[in-house]
């Protein structure tokens, strides 16, 4: 009986190996694996013939996490584009930590890989990307950074100016934060009365951030107040109040740094329970770092009766940074106001086509003159992908 | 009933009476620091209120009762675990598995995105089943592996953390979801859930609402006391905590003790993720990230013992009342959430050493 059960656990674990490690897979098929393991987790032999330069290309993409939602928009988008590329490529998942990263890549360039991209995991850390900088370089591999910034702000080129063969492919930090703190001033300029639900002739507001340290979720945090604040005084209004104003934060964080749905309901469902309609200081407009979190403040107002979408009930004005579908579908039934989209598709097409002059044996930087680069700082290789406002 | 308790009291009083001096201030000073954590709790309360006199109104207390009810399944669930000296740290994952399967079985049918298009409205009885039926699957696999391999739970239970995280990574990229959060909840599920078991009145014409998820989780409570206190399978569950050889020796089957308390868990993860899916309503890989910790916190500041056979249900009942009034409370203070850590360390730290000192005086 026990060599039974012993042979079929022997059995079950071979049979889980082979499982993993399926050679010939599509791109689509997502192996699970613990993170832990510096294990690649999707496989895909293109077999295309119609490039010969391309066969020779073994891509690896270094993910930061494949449980961030925005992250897996860019994962799908990015595995078809390599895929019609005819570009072989290996998906790896960071799990939100740069030291299994930094191994994954190791490992990656061990087993013969050439081309690094890499969503690096701690964002904005010029450290940190130096290291896989100095790893390729010594391997003689170019890198693809894509996402999440690999420089502090003031220390523009010291990775992107300092090493042949990389790239950056990503968002203007500062950007999203500012075209929320756009969208948000000129809704409340044109609805300012409706909002008012107090008649005290302010807005008060609540925000939510993301993650304590990002540098996305900072910025996204000052500019959306400070561009609405802009719009609204120089229209003769006075600027946004937050709601709470023993607060000097003027923002609630998610403590676990996750962008979190429950996080933001579970502050904001606390947050109803002091302030509302009837003790005349009700929140009156929503502003979160991601749609998650938008999407945890619309489920705690609902609990209380709000944005139900129906046409009876009252709606606060809830705003979100990324588009997610379902932020989308919230927009469509009225029950959030606005997001900026954070374009995936774009974002992985640009990437695919700085691996597919890698793969022609072209330069980095080939065919990327249609796309808007960081002039500023006069960093050719700092691509970036446009925002969009979102209203449905 | 009440007599006894009066009696008992008399008793109490009268032998503290026959105390000489030195007895009577030790005995107080136990009686301080064995409840020094509800004293702290009442400073604490009294506090936050001194500061801002909204924190003890209806719509507050409402509130603190609302929060904790959604975290008590799985302290119910954890709680068990603990009293067999072991732990689980595949709690979390499993809720956000169970939450995952809740929400996508029960996404309304016009809903844009939804995950499996053409499935009808499925009835609420069925998914509950059926996540409690997973959320027991991944139970009976720890138990299972802790009763016969004897493997200590905490890396039992780390492998099926990974596990269940890799399925649900999985789950997230099927039928071309591609990760995106799992929402758009049917009206029945979200109502079954949120909507308003009564409602209180506040004056001028406004009330607040209690939650459904607040009578599931007293029925919990109810069905978790029961279980600990007045079957066999409970009491078995002590014996095996407190010492596994002496429960062998007098006939109790500590195989299947340890992997119906794990199987239990697992069930009442199952029933946290059916609630915490509609509580808030958009679902990502991450829903249930870390709730064992916050969980474990609650049993062990209500007493559950780490060294075994104790615990009570009122004590994990109390335990996440006070990391839910904490929550608050700071909140209510607007103190940074930084804080939030830190106090919860000490707490954590100082019911732990209360809790032993029981044992060292006892040696």
């Amino acid at each position: 009986m026990k060599k039974v059960f012993a042979l079929t656990m022997a059995a079950a674990m071979a049979l889980s190996l082979a499982a993993c490690g399926g050679t010939d897979s599509s791109a689509s098929s997502t192996s699970t694996e613990s993170a832990a393991e510096s294990t690649a987790s999707s496989v895909s032999e293109a077999a295309t013939e119609a490039t010969a330069a391309a066969t020779d290309i073994k891509a690896g993409v270094f993910y930061y996490a494949y449980s961030d939602t925005y992250i897996s928009s860019v994962r799908t988008a990015l595995d078809a584009d390599l895929e019609a590329a005819g570009i072989s490529y290996t998906d790896y998942d960071g799990n939100s930590n740069q030291t299994t990263q930094n191994e994954q890549i190791d490992t990656a360039l061990a087993s013969g890989t050439n081309l690094l991209i890499v969503n690096l995991v701690t964002s904005g850390s010029s450290d940190a990307a130096s290291s896989i900088c100095d790893k390729a370089s010594a391997a003689g591999v170019p890198v693809i950074f894509f996402n999440r910034a690999v420089e502090e702000d003031g220390k523009e080129g010291a990775v992107l100016g300092a090493y042949d063969n990389i790239a950056f492919v990503g968002t203007d930090a500062p950007e999203a934060g500012h075209m929320q703190g756009k969208m948000i001033g000129n809704y409340v300029l044109a609805n300012y009365d409706a909002i008012d639900l107090n008649g005290d002739g302010t807005i008060q507001y609540a925000m939510f951030k993301g993650d304590a340290a990002n540098v996305e979720a900072i910025y996204r945090t000052q500019y959306a107040v400070e561009d609405a604040d802009a719009i609204l005084t120089e229209a003769g209004k006075p600027a946004l109040q937050y709601f709470d104003s023993s607060n000097a934060d003027k923002f609630q964080l998610d403590l676990q740094g996750n962008w979190s749905a429950q996080a933001a309901q579970e502050y904001m469902q606390t947050n109803l329970s002091q302030y509302s309609e009837a003790n005349g200081n009700m929140i009156e407009l929503i502003i979160c770092n991601n749609d998650n979190m938008a999407e945890g403040c619309i489920s705690a107002l609902n609990a209380a009766g709000y944005n139900l979408g129906d046409g009876q009930s009252k709606t606060i004005p809830v705003f979100g940074v990324d588009a997610t579908d379902s932020a989308k579908q919230l927009i469509a039934d009225g029950k959030m106001t606005g997001t900026i989209k954070q374009d995936a598709e774009g974002m992985a097409e640009c990437i695919s086509t700085l691996a597919s002059n890698v793969a022609a044996g072209e330069d980095l930087l080939a065919n990327t003159d249609s796309y808007t680069k960081d002039t500023a700082n006069n960093l050719n290789n700092k691509i970036y992908i446009a925002y969009q406002e979102y209203a449905g | 009933m009440k007599l006894a308790f009066v009696n008992n009291l008399q008793q109490s009083a009268a032998e503290f009476k026959a105390m000489d001096a030195q007895d009577k201030r030790r005995s107080i000073a136990d009686l301080l620091l064995n409840n020094a954590i509800y004293i702290l709790l009442v400073i604490f309360v009294i506090y936050t209120w001194s500061r801002n006199n909204s924190f003890i109104s209806t719509s507050s207390i409402v509130n603190v009762i609302s929060l904790s009810a959604a975290s008590l399944p799985i302290a119910l669930g954890i709680g068990g675990c603990i009293v067999l000296t072991g732990t689980d740290l595949s709690a979390g994952r499993v809720v956000g598995l169970t939450a995952a399967i809740s929400a996508a079985l029960l996404q309304a049918t016009d809903w844009g995105n939804k995950m499996f298009a053409t499935l009808p409205e499925m009835p609420i009885p069925l998914v509950i089943l059926l996540v409690i039926l997973v959320g027991g699957i991944v139970g009976l696999v720890n138990g299972f592996f802790v009763a016969k391999f004897s493997l200590h739970p905490f890396i039992v239970t780390l492998a099926t953390q990974l596990i269940v995280y890799g399925l649900i990574l999985e789950f997230y990229m099927l039928n071309g979801n591609n990760g995106q959060p799992l929402s758009g909840l049917s009206d029945t599920y979200k109502n079954f859930i949120t909507g308003a078991l009564f409602r209180i009145p506040t004056g001028n014409g406004q009330s607040v609402a209690v939650p459904l998820y607040v009578l599931y989780a007293i029925i919990l409570v109810a069905v978790m006391w029961f279980i600990w206190n007045k079957t066999t399978f409970g009491k078995n569950m002590f014996a095996v905590g407190s010492n596994p050889e002496a429960a062998n020796v007098s006939g109790v089957n500590v195989f299947l003790t340890t992997v119906m308390v794990h199987t239990l868990a697992g069930c009442m993860y199952g029933i946290e993720g059916f609630i915490e899916s509609a509580r808030i309503q958009s679902n990502t890989a991450n829903t249930g990230l870390n709730y064992e910790c916050d969980a474990i916190a609650a049993c062990v500041i209500g007493g559950v013992s780490f060294v075994g056979g104790t615990g009570k249900i009122s004590g994990i009942v109390m335990g996440v009342f006070l990391l839910r009034i904490i929550f608050v409370a700071l909140n209510f203070l607007s103190i940074s959430g930084n804080m939030q850590y830190i106090i919860k360390g000490l707490i954590i730290l100082i019911a732990c050493s209360i809790d032993m000192r029981k044992y060292l005086v006892k040696k």
